[in-house]
């Protein structure tokens, strides 16, 4: 099997007993930490809250985009009525301000939007920055030089400054999606030039060459043979940059280039509510406080991966 | 190493005109009519074409795109007659909103971000090397835990909600500092300092956190080499060993992290900028875009472009310096 | 205008508000038995008369749109502008209240003598009036600067130069040496302006920066913005686009020939790029050298809840009506809006009352049942339709149904960046309809370009409109005449509204002699429009501004929109100030 070929070469000076693959081993290093159990139930909490979005705010009672205005004061800037931020068995998270618009409805939506984007411009990149690495490091040459001059170019792009630029530029198309692509477009670089150098140093390892006499063609060694080998590193640094996609996305939003109202995403509530940061705390705590974990969790969780998958290689 | 340097440079102006082609092909095909914005509300046709005009609009998009190129190099006169507009080396472009040339409105700004940036640079190196590298030293202790606990945290908070505690403890609450408004270095270093400080540490904390959590790892990478033993063994002291030998070759990537970061913070931390109302490059920037001010847009981007690039080869030759297994070739 | 301009305005409004302001300390709000706690102030001038000398310092989250009198045509400039660094022929007095809508002279004797039934106004100028280096000012430095406004270079200013003066068909400017016969200057202190029809209220429009005096040996063109020379109480010192504007004394300026310009501070600073909110906070804490601040733009409805339960703060605060009428503007020309049905149905559907709380609330808005501000109308609205103010979502339903669209169906709304939170309460009382909406945000300085272009613009707009001064004339005509629809850079219709008997109404109005009558006609056309219902009225705004606690002689000056009067502003103690 592919996978007990790999032990002897894998990139992770484990000692490994025999008959356990990497793999293997590696849940079983996983299980054992406690920040790893920490990370991963607070992910999957939060993915639950994205994926069960209208079923969570259906259960609440309100849409996120429903008004209340018995909830809120107008002839106090329209603050909510009652102690932090309007918690109340009908609204069980208070509500904004202004509007009286469910913060429990919108905090679960705004998951789903903020989530969706990262993971997905996540993906975009470690299949971008993955192929374009294996390419660079395999075949080498003029295909190297060319995808390591467009890496350089890419990398000296001001990104944010760029990010904002775009999509303040494009009007009728679909925000969400143009920021996805917009984040994902700066992003490939890194982890193209991680897996280029684990590309650079599998090629020549003896695996290869012997899959090479054997008369394996290109695309059966780069996905039989490297890919695997790159897999542990890539893993590991995918994990590292999904806190920085939900960061970006965040920032984006915050200047009101992001998603349009009335659709709610974490970025987008931090963004309306620091003007109430004193005057409704609470307000402006809860989509906080989502962010942080979230950031935190898949940070904990890279760190630990990076640690068992990729002891090395992959940092900047 | 002249060979070296001729050939880097080659590549970052290479670089540089390339982001230019692709920025100034975006905003070409902007929907938004800068003649338009710069018409204002009572706008007719023929004044608007005049404009349009004026601003070479109508003129094909290399040749708007070369003028502006060797207009960096040899200065530009736009249109005739009484308002005739000179903008001199290096001319950026000429900002109609701002009735000024953009070259003078980036440097005009340029102070504001480059205060922000290299006063937060100090904070953060500070706190984050010396918490980093102490963790290191004291792997698994208590201590090593705690600052990485710290750090992770840290690193995790958003900016805006750090911005808005620091404000609300060190200015509503405990009345230590202003609310940030620029003074000049020059006319006030006190003021300059105390109306930035909160800044700084809002941008030194998520920075700090994030150098100690890499400064950790890669001293405890060095640490562990070969030379690092041998020098142990040769009888050198501990201090000797740490500082001349393990900082030395475990601060080079942070030293590459260091040029990337402080290059793309000179050209405008715009969210930090925002969130504070400093009028810095980032503001200029932001605000370039909303009123569909290309020209600033435009120089901006390459503004950002040049220090990202430049800090990149700076950080290229310091590794020589700092680091003897480098050759430059 | 919308935000626009001139508006010299006398509230019978704020008139009314202010006498009870004397007896009952606020105002009543039909179906509410809470008081106005905003509008303590209203026609009365805070911290008493200022002593002369410090610094006063304005803080502002924005830079001037211009300064330049050529192009100065945005409502808060032009008060900035004329009441510091130039003067008009005419201007308005330094009043609060009503009074503030009144004509004075200023560089002229007088308010200019009509002849030719109205067609040729000639002014005389005052003698001894001088620039900044001490040169006199001339009749021709006047001509010079309309002349200017003409430039392709200098856009932006106010184009009733251009709309009235004969001959100024095509012109461009002075640039080429070419001039408009139609403005004579027999010598250095009289200037005849003659106009291409009969203009009555001519006077009002030399109010416009469009009239103040601007050397030709001075003008620099475009960059005379970044440092226009001073004829008023005060010059530049330094100006530092989007960070910093000081102005100090001119020298030259003296109060003998100038019965409105007090100027009481030494300096003025204006502190730019900041964040609104922390200028919020800053005047509400006004601590240390901010109780000498005064802020630029109105308070955020979000600073509402700090600022109206607290009596100290409330004692500072100024909330004049800015007299514009905020609309749900629909493009009448093409459907699903040519149909009458459908923009009733909007015209029900619309939840006024969670719009008003978007904007700060019942304390800094009052809602609108008529076009017309309740200034055009003795200082009430009438309520013809008589539509529950949170909408009625069953009859627009009913409408939609009659209508054949029984789904409802989608559009766009453009609207300024700062009117967000306002759209989305329309969009989502329309949604309860099934009308989708969805908004697109412009920023403030192209959005008058992105609406004015009826091509490529969205079906919704959310924009008002001001009169620009106290006749029905100044409103009605310039939203709902379809004579004047531009199809780029359009402006007032842009409901795109074109109905003969409307039309030919506004005609009949504009034709009658006498003033009283004519003001009853207008406001019967105003029912009448509205029943065929081209745009929603929803709400009139105020202009809140909470003053340091060293801060005198302020008041919301009535034709400026309710910005602070800057030419009596001051300071209590001017040793308090910094700087």
């Amino acid at each position: 099997m592919e996978t007990t070929q790999m032990t002897t070469t894998a990139p992770a000076p484990v000692a490994v007993p025999a008959g356990s693959g990497p793999w293997q081993l590696a849940r079983a290093e996983l299980r054992g930490r406690a920040s790893v159990k920490v990370s991963l139930a607070i992910i999957a909490l939060f993915a639950l809250m994205a994926a069960g979005a209208p079923l969570l705010s259906g259960l609440g009672g309100w849409a996120p985009d429903a008004f209340d205005k018995s909830a809120v004061d107008p002839y106090l800037g329209g603050q909510p009525i009652g102690p932090l931020g309007g918690i109340s068995a009908d609204h069980w998270l208070g509500v904004e301000p202004v509007t009286g618009r469910d913060l429990f409805a919108r905090v679960v939506h705004g998951a789903q939007v903020s989530l969706l984007i990262a993971i997905t411009a996540t993906a975009i990149v470690v299949v971008a920055g993955t192929a374009a690495g294996i390419a660079a490091g395999y075949f080498g040459g003029r295909t190297d030089a060319v995808l390591s001059r467009l890496m350089d170019l890419t990398m000296s792009f001001p990104s944010l400054i760029f990010m904002i630029a775009m999509m303040s530029v494009a009007k009728d198309v679909n925000r969400i999606v143009l920021m996805t692509a917009v984040i994902g477009l700066f992003g490939w670089p890194g982890i193209a030039r991680v897996v280029r150098g684990q590309t650079l140093s599998l090629t020549h390892r003896e695996y290869v060459d012997a899959a090479r006499v054997g008369g394996s063609g290109p695309w059966r060694i780069l996905t039989r043979d490297i890919l695997p080998g790159v897999a542990g590193p890539v893993i590991a640094y995918t994990t590292l940059i999904i806190p920085g996609m939900i960061a970006t996305e965040a920032a984006l939003s915050y200047l009101g280039v992001g998603v349009r109202p009335p659709t709610p995403s974490w970025g987008q509530m931090i963004a309306e509510s620091a003007n109430f940061y004193d005057t409704d705390p609470m307000y402006f705590v809860i989509p906080s406080v989502c962010l942080f974990l979230t950031v935190l969790a898949f940070t904990l969780l890279g760190d630990a991966l990076r640690d068992i998958l990729d002891p090395r290689g992959s940092r900047r | 190493m002249i060979r070296y340097l001729s050939r880097r440079l080659i590549g970052v102006i290479g670089v540089l005109i390339a982001i230019a082609a692709v920025t100034f092909t975006i905003f070409y095909v902007l929907p938004s009519d800068p003649a338009a914005a710069a018409c204002g509300k009572s706008c007719s046709v023929e004044r608007l074409a005049a404009i349009r005009a004026h601003m070479g609009l109508d003129q094909p998009i290399w040749q708007q795109f070369w003028d502006f190129l060797s207009g960096i190099f040899t200065g530009r006169t736009m249109g005739s007659g009484q308002y005739t507009l000179h903008c001199g080396f290096p001319c950026l472009g000429y900002s109609y909103e701002n009735s000024e040339a953009v070259w003078g409105l980036l440097m005009d700004r340029l102070p504001v971000s480059a205060s922000l940036a290299s006063g937060a640079a100090v904070l953060w190196l500070l706190f984050g090397l010396s918490a980093g590298v102490t963790a290191a030293l004291r792997k698994d202790t208590l201590l090593d835990r705690v600052l990485m606990v710290g750090a992770v945290g840290a690193a995790s908070l958003p900016v805006y909600f750090t911005s808005m505690m620091l404000i609300y403890g060190l200015i509503r609450v405990a009345g230590l500092l202003p609310y940030p408004q620029y003074v000049a270095l020059g006319t006030d270093p006190l003021h300059w300092a105390s109306n930035l400080l909160l800044p700084w540490l809002a941008l030194a904390i998520l920075y700090a956190a994030m150098y100690a959590r890499q400064s950790r790892s890669s001293m405890i990478e060095t640490m562990a080499e070969p030379f690092i033993r041998t020098a142990r063994a040769k009888g050198l002291p501990r201090r000797t060993v740490v500082v001349k030998h393990g900082m030395r070759a475990g601060m080079t990537p942070i030293l590459t992290l260091f040029g990337m970061d402080l290059g793309g913070l000179l050209a405008g931390a715009v969210i930090t900028e925002s969130l504070f109302g400093l009028p810095g490059i980032g503001r200029l920037f932001y605000g370039a875009l909303s009123t569909g001010d290309q020209p600033v847009v435009l120089g901006v981007t390459l503004l950002a472009a040049t220090f990202i690039v430049v800090a990149n080869l700076a950080v290229d030759l310091l590794y020589a310096v700092v680091d003897p297994r480098v050759r430059l070739r | 205008m919308n935000k626009r301009p001139l508006r010299p305005v006398a509230t019978a409004l704020a008139a009314t508000l202010a006498l009870c302001a004397s007896g009952c300390s606020g105002t009543e709000r039909p179906g509410s038995s809470r008081k106005n706690p905003a509008t303590a102030n209203l026609g009365a001038v805070i911290g008493g008369t200022p002593q002369k000398g410090g610094t006063l310092t304005v803080l502002s989250n924005q830079d001037f749109t211009h300064l330049d009198p050529a192009r100065n045509w945005v409502m808060n400039d032009m008060d900035f502008g004329t009441r510091l660094l130039y003067r008009t022929l005419v201007t308005y007095k330094a009043a609060p209240g009503t009074a503030g809508g009144d004509l004075v002279p200023d560089l002229a004797t007088g308010l200019g003598t009509p002849s030719h039934g109205a067609r040729t106004w000639t002014f005389r100028l005052k003698r001894g009036v001088t620039y900044e280096d001490g040169t006199p000012i001339t009749a021709q430095d006047i001509k010079y600067n309309v002349e200017r406004s003409f430039s392709p270079d200098l856009p932006g200013g106010s184009d009733y130069a251009a709309r009235y003066l004969a001959g100024a068909e095509g012109y461009q400017g002075p640039a080429q040496g070419k001039h408009l016969d139609s403005i004579k200057t027999p010598d250095a202190h009289t200037i005849v302006f003659e106009l291409r029809k009969p203009f009555a209220e001519f006077p009002n429009a030399t109010v416009m920066p469009t009239f103040a005096p601007v050397p030709k040996k001075r003008d620099k063109g475009p960059q005379f913005d970044n440092r226009p020379f001073s004829s008023g109480p005060y010059k530049i010192e330094s100006y530092q686009r989007g960070k910093k504007l000081v102005l100090v004394r001119n020298t030259h300026w003296s109060a003998s020939t100038d019965a409105v310009r007090k100027a009481y501070p030494d300096r003025l600073v204006v502190v730019m790029g900041l964040k609104a909110n922390q200028i919020d906070d800053r005047m509400i804490a006004s601590e240390g050298a901010d109780a000498s601040a005064v802020p630029w733009y109105a308070l955020r409805p979000e600073s509402a809840a700090k600022v109206l339960p607290n009596a100290e703060v409330r004692q500072r605060l100024l909330a004049e009506s800015t007299n514009c009428t905020d609309m749900v503007q629909m493009h009448t020309g093409r459907a699903p809006f040519s149909d009458l049905k459908v923009r009733q149905a909007v015209q029900y559907a619309l939840d006024r009352d969670s719009v008003l709380t978007a904007s700060g609330g019942p304390a800094f808005n009052d809602l609108s049942t008529a076009y017309m501000p309740a200034t055009l109308f003795d200082g009430k609205q009438p309520d013809t339709l008589k539509i529950p103010k949170t909408g009625d979502v069953e009859k627009a339903k009913r409408l939609l149904k009659e209508a054949g669209k029984p789904g409802g169906f989608e559009t766009k709304m453009t609207v300024s960046t700062g009117d967000k939170g306002r759209a989305e309460a329309v969009q989502q009382s329309l949604g309860k309809a099934g009308i989708k909406v969805t908004i697109e945000t412009v920023d403030p300085s192209a959005f008058y370009a992105t609406i004015g272009d009826t091509k490529n613009r969205t079906d919704m707009v959310y924009t008002g409109w001001c009169p620009d001064y106290p006749s029905g004339s100044t409103f009605l005509p310039f939203v709902f005449d379809g004579r004047y629809i531009k199809e780029k850079g359009n402006q007032g219709n842009h409901s795109l509204f074109r109905d003969k008997p409307t039309m030919r109404r506004m005609d009949e109005i504009a034709a009658m002699t006498d003033a009283k009558k004519a003001n009853a006609a207008w406001r019967q056309l105003d029912g009448e429009i509205l029943a065929k219902s081209p745009t929603v009225p929803v709400l009139v705004r105020r202009w809140p501004l909470v003053l340091g606690t060293n801060i005198a002689g302020a008041y919301g000056q009535t034709s400026f929109g309710g910005q602070l009067d800057y030419a009596t502003v001051g300071l209590k103690d001017p040793s308090k100030s910094q700087g």
